[in-house]
């Protein structure tokens, strides 16, 4: 089964199940259609649309689209085709997902620092003394900064850890 | 209207808000010479920075980015051949052959001055378009305005190049987000899926945030260590002075073509969601096919930079009408304006001009002097911003995710919003990797509840379903969207015949 159709049939089933449970909703008195009135059309739509999806792919109607078809923005038409590295892109979510657990915990500063040091260290491995100090300076100037600019100058509050108090 | 226009040019020429629109500017610039960084990106970097300012100063600082990032992407379009934005793609076509000819100023001054007079362009039908769309639209009723929404939902799903079914179901899945947590009409908790943090429902920010921040990081990510060229070997010591009357006057002798440009920029910016690459593209091609000298194209004539660059900045001023005038974001730069906007508690659509006069003019007069300090900054700029681009992606895209999350979580001071953020950023990187459209999901995001209210106002306020169809307006929109949709059918398969591969989409969403 090709990539697009396990997609239509992914979305398919999520649409299904959720319009199952529209069936529990109850519906107001003040309004002529309930909280799942409008639900139940979006959902019923989307079920037939994935469906025409995971059909037209059966029978081979569309095309097979480029990987990138969805996104937009387009880089240098000259860059080499070089096999992606999904391997860095887990781990980068990874990290990512690491730092959200790690904010109200450890608190913004603490976290950013450790985030942006690993991340960087992650995507670009340094080679050098001087390109680990980079690494940690910019962990540093970030947290540093972006604390600075926004909780002290701009008044935007940012995460506090438990932990740490700050 | 011109009295209220003088009086916002004096008062954004204060330094309060001077300063946000340079800085603005500034980063819109340098956000779209960066290639892998786009107008979107920056201005969703932007964003946190804006939560501290009145709402004139973030707004204006946003417009800068925008009509910035719309210039920005010519510098290494020009110089290296790498658009840093997909609007600058047609600008290479013909500023890199005409710099490797040895007139690289010439090449940089022709898309400085065209953007200017384009933007300029766009500025006047902004100003003088806003108004009158907007009184039209007061006379919607709920039918009107859901029929309205439905409209742009099925262009934009139609408009997307590749597969129709996709676009259709990426934006059915947009609409999917705004229905889980609550009913947006009585508040009524449905499909929280057990997830507290979903009773309120989901704020379209940290969707947006997350679906493009990490598509776009992500597919970067994924390319690196892959063996492309440094930028820092770039030669930075190119000579760009130039006379800048001959090359006004090279602009201005072209009336027609910078005229007429200018308006395909302008018209595609008012349809939702096509950005400015398709107009410059579009542009670009009508420029060849009005020119008595179309084989030079692409030898480096500067009917070519012309044509694109003056489309993709008026381009701007057509994506604001639609936002000020109905509400509706023209691309993803004016959704993250209308979550601004949000943010300060200010509703967008067709009350705004008349119930924010002076925030309204205020846009209007950022806009026109953000061209101004564009104009400056590239031209203080143009040689320093090859060092820029060569900053380290290892570096950038750590900073510009830590800048994403800040904007999630003051949004409402919850790590909820960072949890969203997460989420979809992992969706809209799959999305993009299925070849799934991300305009129509994000439309469908943010006009979920518009289209929810309306439907159900006019139910409430009359029953009879067909009201839909037989009120003049509001039918005239759906069978618009039928069309569109027809429309779009028609051209998939006249393109699958053909055997004609498709092109991917670069609208700027």
């Amino acid at each position: 089964m090709s990539r697009d159709a396990i997609a239509g049939l992914v979305v398919f089933a999520a649409s299904v199940v959720l319009f199952a449970l529209t069936l529990d909703l109850k519906d107001s008195p003040l309004v002529p259609v309930g909280p799942g009135f409008y639900p139940r059309i979006v959902l019923g739509l989307t079920a037939l649309l994935s469906l025409g999806l995971v059909v037209g792919e059966l029978l081979g109607r569309p095309r097979r689209q480029p990987p990138d078809a969805g996104l937009r923005d387009v880089e240098a038409p000259v860059a080499p085709a070089a096999r992606p590295n999904y391997l860095l892109v887990a781990l980068s979510f990874g990290v990512f997902g690491l730092y959200c657990a790690a904010l109200p915990t450890l608190g913004f500063r603490i976290a950013t620092f450790a985030y942006v040091f690993g991340s960087s260290v992650l995507l670009s491995r340094p080679r050098s003394a001087k390109g680990w100090a980079g690494a940690l300076v910019l962990g540093l100037a970030t947290s540093f900064l972006t604390w600075l600019i926004f909780e002290r100058e701009l008044s935007v509050l940012l995460p506090r850890g438990r932990w740490t108090d700050f | 209207m011109f009295d209220l226009l003088a009086t916002a040019l004096v008062n954004i020429a204060q330094f309060k808000y001077l300063v946000p629109l340079f800085c603005g500017t500034l980063a819109g610039v340098i956000g779209g010479a960066l290639p892998g960084v786009t107008i979107t990106m920056t201005i969703i970097v932007v964003l946190p920075f804006t939560f501290g300012l009145d709402p004139l100063q973030g707004l204006a600082t946003m417009t800068g980015v925008y009509v910035g990032g719309s210039a920005g992407g010519l510098v290494t379009a020009v110089l290296l051949g790498l658009p840093g934005t997909p609007s600058a793609i047609a600008t290479t076509f013909d500023g890199y052959p005409m710099a490797k000819k040895g007139e690289p100023g010439r090449a940089i001054w022709l898309g400085v001055w065209a953007s200017f007079f384009g933007g300029l362009l766009g500025g006047a039908f902004l100003i003088l378009a806003t108004g009158p769309l907007a009184r039209i639209a007061l006379e919607f009723g709920p039918w009107e305005f859901f029929s309205l929404f439905i409209f742009a939902l099925s262009m934009v799903a139609g408009l997307v190049e590749g597969s129709l079914a996709k676009g259709l179901v990426a934006g059915a899945l947009g609409l999917i987000v705004t229905i889980l947590g609550n009913d947006p009409v009585m508040g009524q908790k449905r499909l929280t899926l057990g997830i507290p943090a979903l009773e309120g429902g989901i704020d379209f920010l940290p969707v947006l945030i997350g679906v493009f921040a990490f598509a776009q990081t992500m597919t970067e990510v994924e390319r690196m260590g892959g063996g492309r060229k440094a930028l820092a070997a770039v030669e930075t010591g190119v000579k760009l002075t130039v006379s800048h009357l001959k090359v006004i006057w090279e602009i201005v002798s072209r009336p027609v073509l910078l005229l007429w440009c200018s308006f395909i920029g302008v018209l595609i910016g008012v349809l939702p969601a096509i950005g400015g690459s398709a107009a410059s593209m579009f542009a670009y091609d009508q420029a060849k096919k009005i020119s008595r000298r179309p084989q030079l194209f692409g030898s480096g004539v500067p009917e070519g930079i012309i044509a694109s660059e003056s489309s993709n900045n008026a381009n701007v001023g057509g994506s604001l009408v639609t936002i000020m005038a109905f509400g509706i974001p023209g691309d993803a730069v004016t959704a993250v304006m209308l979550g601004a906007l949000t943010i300060h508690g200010i509703q967008s659509g067709p009350l705004f001009i008349q119930q924010n006069a002076q925030l309204a003019y205020g846009i209007f007069a950022a806009y026109l002097l953000a061209h101004v300090l564009m104009v400056i900054i590239l031209g203080l700029l143009a040689r320093v911003m090859l060092r820029i681009v060569s900053v380290p992606k290892a570096a950038l895209f750590p900073v510009v995710l830590v800048l994403c999350v800040i904007g999630a979580y003051a949004l409402n001071n919850t790590m909820s919003n960072v949890y969203i953020l997460l989420a979809f950023g992992v969706l809209g990187y799959a999305m993009v990797k299925f070849g799934f459209p991300l305009a129509p999901f994000i439309l469908g995001v943010i006009l979920g509840d518009q289209i929810e209210i309306n439907m159900i106002r006019a139910v409430m306020t009359d029953p009879d379903p067909w009201l839909f169809l037989t009120r003049p307006i509001s039918g005239g929109l759906l069978v618009a969207s039928v069309l569109s949709v027809a429309f779009a059918v028609w051209q998939h398969r006249r393109q699958q015949k053909k055997g004609i591969k498709p092109v991917e989409d670069d609208a700027d969403f």
